[in-house]
């Protein structure tokens, strides 16, 4: 078979746009999760879904229907966490996750059989993907996009710094509950792909890689969204071509792409101190 | 703006009037029941032990902490909000945005590529460093961007949590310049410090804050056991070494 007809294949078709689309996403919302050190948020959230899959195999109907509701919920839950309240960000993620997968684990036990489906959510599979799903990927995917360009200012500023982003009157509240909820919603979608256990990694490691040659905000951006886009696509066509798992496929190649990064990185300032 | 702070035209020359104030943090009331005012157009000094609460009153004017109790009135400026500037004494970048000092002042003063050079001069930034990652900037380096963006929003009322803090003395000097500059033209500047020198010079109001207890009046309180008002002028001795004289309660004498 020629190599480019990978390329002709529906379901392959769907992966790789569904990917292209998913990494845009994750690496923008991962750009200002990972300086807010949320990292562990988005581990969090996706595990905990576990629990909407669960109900949806349970009930019969969509799982992610189920997933996205509940993380979305979390997401709210979290963003209403402030300097005043008296749990911090990080412990409630841990509840909801101890409370999200313990809820799915004893649900899924009352269910007869083996579930092969779950196999799917847990560690991602390309034939899964649908269609319908790439359309209601490519709605989220434009929705967002214009979030993100109303509120972009916001968004750098109450990173940066938060307290300025208050006193210029922007819109603090408003861009935090688009962050939290956004993510968690978009990590729910990259489930298909990455799958609940790694579906995390597309939002953290291309932020982490970039960050290892980005001299600027602005290239840092940039690189950021070519190695999500470059780890899913490259993930994808080694998923297929040796038959194992999307999701650790582009883990992987993920984790490749930061420690080459890291490797360049320590090469090129070793070089600036010798050349010194 | 909070609830607690409003919009009100005063009959005075004030710009913000706070009255009966009480903030908590945690369990520990880290203000109570203080009043104070800020004077329109004058450089006023908050002056106060660790932890008496000037930040905290200036975070509370800002709307950045919430307060339990009293009310912060704003005297409207032509019909509107006075704009506010805020520089905190201290501030943690991220590391992960790999943001640049230009970057910095687009995002945060929309200053433009255009503007940037004079921007930075303007509080004696260094030349070498406007390519410099926020990150990698010296505490000093950082105050000076942020009063330089602050500086380039044009606020009505700027608010400096110690800004020579962590700056040499030859910037020292400059960014004191500025300030006065601004001030002449009119902005309202509030200054947290613990340097009595400079309030001794510069001071047109020094408000001080102590033991976060309201005083009753302006005879008994010395800066004692209170928050007050107190005119520059009226201070006839401000003793060289606060720490040496100082009782636990204040730093100013012979009012």
């Amino acid at each position: 078979m020629d190599f480019f007809e990978i390329f002709n294949i529906p379901f392959m078709q769907r992966a790789f746009l569904g990917s292209i689309l998913l990494a845009i996403l994750f690496g923008l919302f991962g750009t200002f999760i990972v300086p807010r050190k949320l990292g562990f948020m988005a581990d969090g959230i996706s595990h905990a879904s576990l629990l909407g899959i669960a109900i949806g195999i349970f009930v019969g109907f969509y799982p992610l229907a189920f997933a996205i509701l509940i993380s979305a919920i979390f997401g709210f839950l979290l963003a209403r966490v402030n300097d005043y309240s008296r749990i911090t960000q990080d412990g409630l993620v841990g509840v909801f996750l101890a409370g999200g997968m313990s809820g799915a684990i004893i649900l899924l036990s009352f269910m007869p059989g083996y579930r092969p489906e779950l196999l799917s959510y847990l560690f991602g599979n390309l034939l899964s993907i649908q269609w319908l799903e790439i359309y209601g990927l490519t709605s989220l995917f434009i929705l967002a996009i214009l979030l993100f360009r109303i509120q972009w200012r916001s968004l750098v500023i109450t990173t940066v710094h938060s307290d300025l982003a208050h006193v210029i009157g922007m819109p603090v509240t408003r861009t935090k509950y688009f962050l939290f909820i956004g993510t968690s919603v978009t990590l729910i979608c990259g489930v298909k792909l990455l799958g609940i256990i790694l579906v995390s990694a597309l939002l953290i490691i291309p932020v982490l890689t970039a960050n290892q040659i980005g001299r600027s905000f602005k290239s840092t951006l940039i690189a950021t969204q070519l190695s999500g886009i470059i780890a899913s696509v490259f993930g994808i066509l080694l998923a297929y071509i040796f038959d194992i798992p999307s999701g650790p496929s582009i883990a992987l190649l993920l984790v490749f792409t930061f420690i080459s990064a890291s490797i360049y990185s320590n090469i090129k300032k070793h070089k600036r101190i010798y050349q010194n | 703006m909070s609830n607690q702070i409003r919009l009100k035209e005063f009959t005075n020359e004030n710009i913000v009037e706070c009255s009966n104030l009480t903030i908590v943090m945690g369990n520990m009331e880290v203000l109570s029941k203080a009043s104070c005012s800020i004077p329109k157009n004058a450089l006023t000094f908050l002056v106060g032990e660790n932890g008496s609460g000037k930040t905290s009153l200036v975070r509370s004017i800002l709307g950045l902490t919430p307060i339990k109790n009293g009310e912060i009135s704003i005297n409207p400026i032509n019909g509107r909000a006075p704009v506010f500037g805020y520089v905190p004494q201290n501030i943690e970048f991220p590391k992960h945005l790999q943001m640049t000092v230009i970057e910095y002042l687009q995002y945060s003063a929309a200053v433009p590529l255009s503007d940037i050079k004079s921007t930075l001069q303007n509080v004696d930034f260094p030349e070498t460093h406007i390519v410099s990652r926020i990150t990698e900037l010296s505490g000093g380096q950082v105050q000076k961007l942020l009063l330089a963006a602050e500086l380039f929003r044009s606020p009505d009322i700027l608010f400096l949590d110690e800004p020579l803090s962590n700056v040499d003395s030859t910037s020292e000097r400059h960014i004191i310049d500025v300030i006065m500059e601004i001030k002449n033209q009119g902005v309202s500047i509030v200054i947290i410090t613990h340097d009595w020198q400079v309030i001794s010079v510069y001071a047109n109001h020094v408000i001080c804050l102590n033991k976060n207890i309201i005083c009753e009046t302006s005879e008994s309180c010395i800066c004692r056991n209170s928050l007050s008002k107190i005119n520059i002028k009226n201070i006839q001795k401000v003793t060289s070494d606060p720490n040496s004289t100082h009782e636990g309660y204040c730093y100013i004498q012979n009012i």
